[in-house]
């Protein structure tokens, strides 16, 4: 057991670029994930969205600010800003920056992409690019531990 | 990939007690007095099959609120693919309550599930792209409120679009709909009303003419249960299957294995009904005559084969 497959969390969760941001946040919440991954009509991997992205657009200056003065004024600002673009397209607002790994990489290959990148969640394909799930900081420190109970 | 679609799934909890009394207290200190595990039809095929050693399975369906995320982490520990609709309301709980001496058996199955209208576009949706690389579909199971009788209908369709064989286990007017799309394999169970096609089934008759019918709407294959034996429909023969020196002790699990078992036939060996239906039927007998829901190996299924009985019937 040292693939990506082994430890991966298998799920097609996922968003077309056509939906919108309404039903994406919709996703985040049920879900109860930060990012969730853009496929196409084939369920091929092309990018992902993040929670983060959809803020900044819509507390553009003031995002990761919490004063408490203008708290209010803001949460008013970005309901307003959010209102304006819940019926935009995930295209709009997608990252196509970050690259899937594949089921069958070895798992010691995450570490590298994870530390490299800053990312805590990495999207997983098959060999023809189709969405399998993915894969968090937590299952690599899950497959270290497996591996440290072996060589104890 | 193989996929299973369970579109009312629920949260199965066994509670196994000394004696099932009502207005008593029950304390239970035993972990192994208590079973909690992800059910419905579909969903047990879908882990036999990963059981029998398939990579890729995956389960589609919706499952509500916070316990659906519970459902799906159990459903994840058997290694099967989840594509579930989150909703809002919370998933299905089913309680069994199993005394022991006597036995007793005491079910509360729960019905409360509802989706949303939007929930079953987002299905669809779902359904069209999470099929794309599947060899074989399988539909079964009830439908939760909220979801329109056409829905088993509309996902025939897509898999007819997309070129690939659909194995469909339903009732009612869902079926009914259904057939009308032309499901390569359609299987009528009738766990609350004896009825199939409003057709009512008492006597042997009644069960060969719904098969007809079941072929005449749509079907190109079609099996029906007929007690303890099925009963096999093609276009030009009619057959019945029999297990031999069976002796049932418990039903839970067993047409899932049966299923799972066809599946894994037809998977192997190309599509041949009757062969399909025998390497099922021995498959079910395995978890009928034992106390597990699951299937754990291809050897417990072969050693039943000589058991099975299929024989053709003058209709």
């Amino acid at each position: 057991m040292n693939i990506v497959k082994d430890y991966m969390y298998r799920t097609l969760v996922s968003v077309c670029q056509k939906d919108s941001i309404e039903e994406v946040i919709r996703i985040m919440y049920q879900a109860e994930m930060s990012v969730v991954p853009v496929v196409n009509e084939e369920n091929r991997f092309l990018g992902t969205i993040y929670s983060e992205n959809i803020l900044k657009n819509i507390i553009p200056e003031k995002y990761g600010f919490l004063d408490s003065n203008r708290l209010l004024f803001e949460i008013n600002q970005a309901a307003e800003t959010l209102a304006e673009i819940k019926n935009r397209q995930v295209k709009e607002y997608m990252s196509t920056r970050v690259s899937p790994i594949r089921e069958m990489d070895k798992m010691y290959k995450i570490a590298d992409i994870m530390l490299d990148n800053k990312e805590s969640f990495l999207f997983v394909v098959n060999e023809k690019g189709n969405l399998r799930g993915y894969i968090t900081r937590a299952d690599l420190l899950y497959y270290l531990l497996d591996v440290c109970n072996d060589i104890g | 990939m193989i996929t299973t679609v369970t579109l009312n799934p629920a949260i199965d909890r066994e509670y196994f007690v000394d004696q099932n009394k009502p207005k008593e207290h029950k304390y239970i200190y035993d972990h192994n007095d208590i079973r909690v595990y992800p059910g419905g039809k579909g969903l047990i095929s879908a882990i036999d099959l990963r059981n029998l050693g398939y990579p890729d399975i995956q389960n589609i369906g919706f499952v509500g609120g916070k316990q659906g995320i519970f459902f799906e982490k159990m459903v994840q520990d058997y290694k099967i693919t989840t594509n579930y609709i989150y909703t809002e309301n919370e998933i299905r709980n089913n309680a069994f309550i199993i005394g022991m001496d006597p036995v007793t058996y005491t079910h509360y199955n729960d019905y409360t599930y509802k989706v949303s209208k939007d929930d079953v576009e987002q299905l669809i949706k779902r359904f069209k792209r999470g099929i794309v690389d599947s060899d074989f579909i399988m539909i079964s199971g009830s439908i939760p409120a909220g979801v329109d009788f056409d829905i088993y209908q509309r996902m025939v369709n897509i898999c007819n679009e997309l070129g690939k064989d659909v194995y469909l286990q339903a009732s009612g007017e869902a079926l009914n709909r259904a057939l009308q799309a032309k499901p390569k394999v359609a299987e009528s169970y009738f766990k609350h009303t004896k009825k199939v096609l409003n057709l009512e089934l008492v006597e042997l008759e009644d069960y060969l003419r719904a098969g007809q019918k079941l072929l005449e709407e749509g079907a190109q294959y079609a099996i029906l249960r007929y007690h303890c034996e099925r009963l096999l429909f093609t276009k030009e023969k009619t057959y019945c299957l029999s297990p031999v020196d069976f002796c049932l002790k418990n039903w839970l699990g067993a047409g899932d294995a049966y299923n799972a078992g066809f599946f894994d036939y037809v998977f192997r060996k190309g599509f041949d009904f009757i062969e399909a239906n025998r390497y099922g039927a021995a498959a079910a007998l395995n978890v009928a005559e034992h106390k597990t829901i699951f299937i754990e190996n291809r050897e417990d299924i072969e050693k039943n084969l000589s058991r099975i009985v299929i024989r053709e019937l003058e209709v």
